[in-house]
């Protein structure tokens, strides 16, 4: 199937060989390998809200300017009419799957991530908790080691992790030390702490994750549980967190988020103040249109926008990273800050800062984001639906400079321009959804 | 909506749909409908598909106008056997199917009848997707380094295994042998004969004598499946850009063939010289894998649009979606909306515009069609609701109190 017959040719060949000669010529000569021309760039680290031409190199950022000359680019790919962003960044999912544990975030709650990343923006997740010290390691080997999307986690304060009620209340197993060891031994994956879904009256776990976000110096992210009134949300915020702590499904209304009267409750204000950090995790039943609406309204918006993907909210009214973040477009929210809350935002929360930024060096993690419009609508997590002319969808994923999700093909060339029997049309320089071509060895750079 | 909510309370009988799907354009491939109807569910069941059905003889409606009714899509190639140990190439069913409309999976062959009771007991019984299988002829399965060895290949023990499953293994399946001899495919046909069901070939390595002429003309039976059947990795076209003539041979012996787009199987020089000879699939299926769901496969809408683009007609795409995978499966419960069937329904959205469409080696084709579901029945219940249309507005919503549970 290699031979050509030119008898045989639906379409001239020679123009696309003196074109693929000349691009292998070439390759020596062109110092980025891929050039995304004429998006309107969103970096917030950077200040950029601008149209911006953005160049790639060896996988890192190299270069974003007003113009950047396309011939020094081995790949150049036309992003005009799109928004060009740092790659997303979900603080709050659920990726420990493969167990096979039923009813078990440590189990079948859990999706493996790459399913429901890189289609939807997102290059960089954070496992909010389902692994504690005692499995964090086979959730490691299982899925963060074999994942192609970034992951990285919160370690359960519970050591036996998010496996349901019977392990998520037994204080007895709630221990900072071994917590803060595993979490210190695993620096480059465990960016902190989860304390979760406790029914009793204790501040225990939430003390004991502090203390283990305190030694191993990385923030403690809480979803406070049964709303108790021994242990209130207004004191849990202003007093027992620390400045960038997180507090997760800010606008569930499960917690006294909004008074009877409709007012955000003041102290999510003083804790702001404070520097606690309010996180959307959105999930099967942590987002209220009655309690978002108002809250946004009243001036408390997130901090970082994330999904609390799990297998209960992916096909209800969470759906994805680029179906939350239109949200709150949906609400008012402009389209800079809601990518701040997707990119820059999240990775300064978990000390992440050469994440979600678009610096010269950092690592190429971009999306491509299309802002439709028409009529759109959304639902929360009862059922409730708000209309939106304005919905977000993802284009184009790169991944440490290389394609890893392109949904129209604006990176791929046209068929008819191919050679008869193509089977390979991608570059491992800018590609890798498809199989690398073999390459004349004496083009490397 | 609430105002027929409301209506509905005030009419004298109490509703006898639960659900009503109001004037969407029906798509039935099987019952020959194709223009506007309304469809009454009840009980997880087609009740009722009519010109006019009163809104007040429901207790919800939800206004399809401007969209496609069509039975819950079938995809019967994917790969959803998630092993207990890591590794694996398979994806979770439920994770990829409601978004796109698909009700029903068929497992191609990811367990043999060594590990379909794990397959059985940890994925099928715990998905809310209804998921079938072909098994596989080796006995260990797919990608587990036993797929060249012909002593995995038991044809009784693997008929044993169907019919100990009824109504859950669909077939069997012959995928990825080298060769060089048949005995992958004719143990397959073997457990087909056993049983009376079909077998699905993904043919593997040829050569001079293991070809697609001796497949397709002798070796399968009528009624069984040619999955991947525009990969071109089998001389399905040849060099002179003609498509080999077996396949329209295999055909005329009622040999089926199946999209299976995977990573590797679905390219445009090969689709568009077939649909110039007017060469059509039978059934459209996805081989979603986890190296093929971020590639230019994506989910079942993007293979249909592709379809609508090379030149097949939305009906026709839609039979090949629904009521031809659930033939060549013999599940004719399945993909219709006859009286009385389980009420799994995709509702589809015909966007306009310039959309792009990748083949499994990267190359783009043009198009301004683009399928999106918009919703999805499984047994009548709401399963996927892409913009909110069976909810109501926020501001009128009856929100209750609801405090924190686990």
């Amino acid at each position: 199937m290699e031979k050509m017959n030119q008898k045989t040719l639906h379409r001239p060949l020679w123009p696309t060989l003196i074109l693929l000669s000349a691009s292998f010529a070439m390759a020596q000569t062109q110092p980025y390998d891929l050039l995304l021309q004429g998006g309107h760039v969103i970096d917030a680290k950077n200040k950029i809200d601008a149209v911006r031409d953005v160049a790639i190199r060896d996988g890192k950022i190299a270069a974003v300017a007003q113009h950047i000359d396309p011939a020094q680019a081995f790949k150049v790919v036309n992003a005009s009419g799109l928004y060009v962003t740092p790659g997303l960044i979900d603080i709050h999912v659920h990726v420990y799957a493969g167990t096979a544990e039923p009813r078990s975030y440590a189990g079948d709650n859990s999706l493996y991530p790459d399913g429901y990343t890189f289609r939807a923006g997102v290059t960089t997740v954070a496992d909010a908790g389902c692994a504690g010290w005692r499995n964090f390691e086979d959730f490691k080997q299982r899925v963060i080691d074999r994942a192609k999307t970034r992951v990285l986690a919160f370690i359960n304060i519970v050591g036996n992790g998010m496996r349901g009620a019977k392990y998520e209340n037994d204080l007895a197993d709630m221990e900072a030390k071994p917590t803060a060891d595993m979490a210190l031994r695993h620096k480059d994956t465990i960016i902190g702490v989860k304390t979760a879904h406790y029914a009793g009256p204790e501040w225990t776990p939430v003390e004991q994750a502090v203390e283990a976000g305190t030694i191993a110096n990385i923030p403690v992210m809480v979803d406070f549980g049964a709303n108790r009134k021994e242990r209130p949300m207004s004191e849990l915020v202003t007093k027992k967190l620390r400045p960038g702590d997180i507090y997760t499904h800010c606008y569930s209304g499960l917690r006294d988020e909004l008074d009877a009267s409709g007012h955000v409750n003041p102290t999510m204000f003083e804790a702001r103040k404070r520097g606690v950090i309010f996180d959307v995790g959105h999930g099967g039943g942590s987002f209220a249109w009655r309690i978002a609406v108002p809250a946004i309204q009243q001036g408390f918006l997130p901090d970082s926008i994330s999904t609390d993907l799990h297998t209960g909210s992916m096909n209800a009214g969470m759906k994805d990273m680029d179906n939350v973040m239109s949200k709150f477009l949906a609400m008012g929210v402009a389209l800079k800050d809601v990518v701040a809350d997707s990119t820059w935002n999240p990775a300064r929360e978990i000390h992440r800062e050469e994440l979600g930024n678009l610096s010269p060096g950092a690592v190429a993690d971009v999306t491509v984001l299309r802002l439709e419009r028409g009529s759109f609508g959304y639902t929360d997590m009862y059922g409730a639906r708000l209309k939106s002319d304005k919905k977000l969808t993802c284009e184009l994923t790169l991944r440490d400079g290389k394609v890893v999700w392109d949904l129209n093909g604006m990176t791929r060339p046209d068929w008819t321009t191919l050679p008869r029997d193509y089977r390979q049309t991608g570059d491992r320089r800018w590609d890798s959804v498809t199989p690398a071509p073999v390459r004349n060895p004496d083009a490397k750079r | 909506m609430a105002l027929l909510v409301l209506a509905g309370a005030l009419h004298a009988q109490p509703p006898q749909y639960d659900l009503l799907l109001k004037g969407g354009h029906v798509i039935d491939p099987k019952n020959g409908i194709d223009r506007i109807m309304d469809v009454g569910i009840s009980g997880g069941k087609i009740a009722k598909v009519a010109q006019s059905i009163d809104s007040r003889d429901a207790k919800q409606t939800i206004s399809m106008s401007g969209l496609y009714v069509t039975p819950g899509l079938i995809d019967i190639h994917a790969h959803v056997y998630l092993w207990k140990e890591p590794g694996g190439e398979a994806a979770q069913a439920d994770a990829h199917s409601f978004r796109s409309g698909v009700t029903t999976m068929v497992d191609a062959g990811s367990s043999g009848w060594r590990t379909f009771p794990d397959f059985r007991a940890r994925i099928i019984d715990r998905s809310k997707t209804r998921i079938l299988a072909f098994l596989n002829i080796v006995g260990a399965g797919m990608g587990t380094g036993k797929e060249d060895d012909p002593a995995e290949m038991d044809a009784r023990a693997a008929a044993k295994t169907a019919g100990e499953n009824p109504g859950v293994i669909v077939g069997f399946k012959s995928a990825h042998y080298a060769g060089p001899g048949w005995e992958s495919v004719d143990g397959a046909v073997k457990a087909g004969e056993l049983t009376g069901l079909p077998v699905m070939v993904d043919f593997g390595r040829v050569n001079a004598a293991r070809n697609l002429n001796a497949l397709l003309l002798d070796k399968l039976r009528p009624g069984d499946i040619y999955t991947h059947c525009f990969s071109g990795h089998r001389e399905e076209l040849l060099d002179s850009g003609r498509l080999n003539p077996a396949m329209e041979a295999g055909r005329k012996r009622g040999i089926i063939f199946d999209i299976g787009h995977g990573a590797g199987s679905f390219y445009w020089y090969v689709a568009v010289p077939a649909y110039a000879e007017h060469f059509y699939p039978d059934s459209i299926s996805t081989d979603l894998h986890i190296n093929s769901m971020n590639a230019g496969m994506k989910d079942m809408n993007n293979i249909m649009s592709k379809l609508l683009n090379l030149g097949s007609s939305l009906q026709d795409v839609i039979r090949m979606s629904t009521w031809n995978p659930a033939k060549e499966i013999k599940r004719p419960l399945l993909g219709n909306l006859d009286a009385g069937a389980e009420a799994d329904i995709a509702v589809l959205r015909v966007d306009r515009g310039n959309f792009g469409f990748v083949d499994s080696a990267g190359a783009r084709k043009s198009g301004n069609q683009s399928i999106v579901c918009e919703m999805t029945l499984r047994a009548g219940k709401v399963v996927w609701d892409l913009n909110g249309r069976a909810s109501q507005d926020w501001k009128t919503f009856p929100y209750q109190k609801q405090s924190w549970k686990k």
